[in-house]
């Protein structure tokens, strides 16, 4: 039987394009395109290599806007099978708590899976929450920041970057698995494929089909709130202009102040 | 497990006491980063005259519990067993819920580390509460007991204070290398109380079949790092850089185009899709400064910028600007370096 995985991705502003306010020196986001979550993109390609080697069926799973079906379309392009866009007014601002509660209630819906993925974090939220949400939703174990995940008789083998090193850890089916940025190359949209995608289309999922209360949902289901924004203020930087004659007084001044180190061996 | 369930707001947050840590652990020693929650939590919880009480979950726990109390924890609770040797992320969090359960605390503090962020949402489900990721600031309300959360967001550009007031306790992941180690005392007074306990074999469904130490290169580990960009002009640039972050005992780093072209691996990039740094010295040498550069080395201590464009972006974001071709700048740096070396030596000599 094929193996049933579930992709959960996030459509998120490119952060090539977000440019720096020249005086709030805030990110404008408003003029960036909008992405498929660089992380999601080595999630899905370590979903479409285990479905290289043992026969799958991937789903994308994603909460946003209508407009994010561009992302799911694009993850159909490389090889899902399926794409369900969760897209209510009702989801809208929520935290970390109804998020992961829609995207396990969307996949409870689907029935059967095997092994769920997500990208380590998104680039615009930054917090690695929603994918632990999900799996404690489910009841199911986790394995998160990976940089490597096989399928190797019935289990699922991956190896965590931890700080002081690489854990391998072995799971057995249903569980959720995490994955580190940049941590594989994804491969791009075959023309074929991108075909089929726009024939099959995503499906678009609201509210009313995931049988959850509104209440639990969005805004209204969020724990947490943000009372304020402050703007970093920014170290201040001289940007002292020192000529490569100077560079002799430049490198003399930051061995005083001990930034670099002469590191000579006493005898 | 949870279930398809909603937060709840607590009936009477004012029953909800103490500041509780997780404590992480690694080969029978609690993990510095989880010493610096020891430090915030204590500052919080002195500030509103309650207890710090720590939480560990693993096996042999004694001597953790010991060095907690010399950090300034008042209390230890602990769940111990040869099931929980090694860090699985289901037993972990279903013994630290257990402790919130039975004992309230009003806050519930982690380092922001990967087990960490592993565990917190988890432990946060469970618990039907939020919790805020990656802080940098932690503060509280004295009179109301409101966790003050803070946490950079917009690439590090604007700090969001998050607030979570109707649920209990209060979560917070806190950035790792932030917050201070207190000093430890010996003969501070610290309750123990370890549980063994029998792990419910339903939550053992992962096993740990390897580890292997850190040996290859992190870039965020370095004190100096020397990046290269487009300006390098070509691939051979970074031998010249790499020849002057040894001369300075630093590393290499790389702005994310000159990634893409192939000029150097990936474990190099500095950025928003790479890698935050935060050194004593860095070196952008032919970088321009998009935004997407500037997030993740803008917190650096020093950064000295090398640019021909007298324009440059990255210009704005330095402390030392050398408007020059970089290699005729870069030359000069690894020359002045080995001069003042020299010098030393023969001062150390005579």
């Amino acid at each position: 039987m094929a193996l049933e995985i579930v992709v959960m991705i996030k459509q998120v502003p490119d952060s090539q394009e977000v440019e720096i306010d020249p005086v709030t020196k805030t990110l404008n986001r408003m003029k960036a395109r909008n992405v498929l979550n660089v992380a999601d993109e080595n999630a899905l390609e370590a979903a479409l290599i285990i479905k290289d080697r043992a026969e799958s069926h991937i789903t994308i799973v994603s909460m946003g806007p209508p407009m994010a079906d561009e992302a799911i379309l694009e993850c159909m392009g490389k090889g899902a099978d399926r794409g369900i866009l969760l897209t209510d007014r009702a989801f809208a601002g929520a935290d970390t708590y109804p998020t992961g509660l829609t995207l396990a209630a969307a996949i409870t819906k689907l029935g059967k899976f095997d092994i769920i993925f997500a990208g380590e974090e998104t680039s615009d939220s930054s917090t690695g929450h929603v994918g632990p949400g999900v799996a404690e939703f489910l009841g199911i174990e986790q394995i998160t920041y990976t940089r490597s995940v096989r399928f190797e008789d019935g289990n699922v083998i991956g190896e965590r970057e931890l700080e002081d090193g690489i854990e391998i850890v072995r799971a057995r089916p249903p569980v959720l698995i995490t994955v580190r940025l940049g941590s594989n190359i994804p491969r791009r949209q075959t023309l074929r494929k991108k075909i089929d995608a726009i024939k099959t289309g995503v499906e678009t999922w609201t509210l009313q089909n995931l049988g959850i209360p509104a209440e639990w949902v969005g805004f209204k289901g969020s724990p947490t709130v943000v009372r304020s924004m402050k703007t970093i203020k920014e170290k201040e930087r001289a940007a002292r202009k020192i000529t490569v004659s100077e560079i002799g007084e430049l490198v003399k001044e930051l061995a005083g102040n001990g930034v670099i180190k002469m590191e000579v061996e006493q005898q | 497990m949870t279930g398809l369930i909603n937060a709840v707001p607590t009936d009477k947050p004012e029953e909800y006491r103490n500041v509780f840590v997780f404590l992480e652990t690694r080969k029978g020693a609690i993990v510095k980063s989880s010493l610096e929650m020891i430090g915030i939590g204590k500052e919080i919880a002195e500030k509103v005259k309650e207890k710090l009480v720590c939480i560990l979950v693993g096996n042999d726990l004694a001597p953790m519990a010991k060095e907690a109390g010399k950090y300034g924890c008042d209390k230890v609770l602990g769940a111990e067993s040869p099931d929980l040797e090694d860090f699985k992320t289901m037993p972990y969090a279903h013994y630290a819920a257990q402790f919130i359960s039975e004992e309230k605390p009003n806050i519930f503090l982690i380092a922001a580390t990967h087990d960490g962020r592993d565990l917190a949402s988890r432990i946060a489900v469970k618990s039907r509460t939020g919790v805020t990721a990656d802080c940098t600031v932690i503060d509280i309300d004295p009179n109301e007991r409101i966790l003050l959360a803070n946490r950079p967001v917009y690439g590090e550009s604007t700090l969001a204070e998050i607030l979570c007031k109707n649920h209990r306790p209060q979560m917070a992941t806190a950035r790792p290398g932030v917050f201070k180690v207190p000093d430890a005392q010996d003969g501070r007074n610290c309750e123990k109380d370890i549980r063994r306990v029998r792990v419910d074999p339903d939550l053992i469904r992962k096993e740990i079949i390897g580890f292997r130490p850190k040996v290859e290169f992190d870039i965020t580990d370095a004190d100096i790092v020397v990046s290269g960009g487009l300006g390098l002009g070509k691939k051979e640039g970074f031998q010249v850089l790499e020849e002057l972050a040894k001369e300075l005992g630093g590393v290499v780093g790389a702005s994310r185009p000159a990634v893409d072209v192939g000029w150097i691996d990936r474990d190099h990039q500095v950025g928003q899709t790479g890698r935050v740094v935060r050194p004593k010295l860095y070196i952008a040498a032919g970088i321009s400064g998009k935004a997407q550069h500037i997030v993740g080395m803008k917190q650096s201590d020093i950064i000295i910028a090398i640019n021909s464009d007298p324009d440059a972006e990255i210009a704005k974001y330095s402390d030392y600007f050398i408007n020059d071709d970089v290699y005729a700048a870069i030359p000069e740096l690894i020359k002045e370096i080995r001069k003042l070396k020299g010098e030393k030596e023969v001062e150390i000599s005579t």
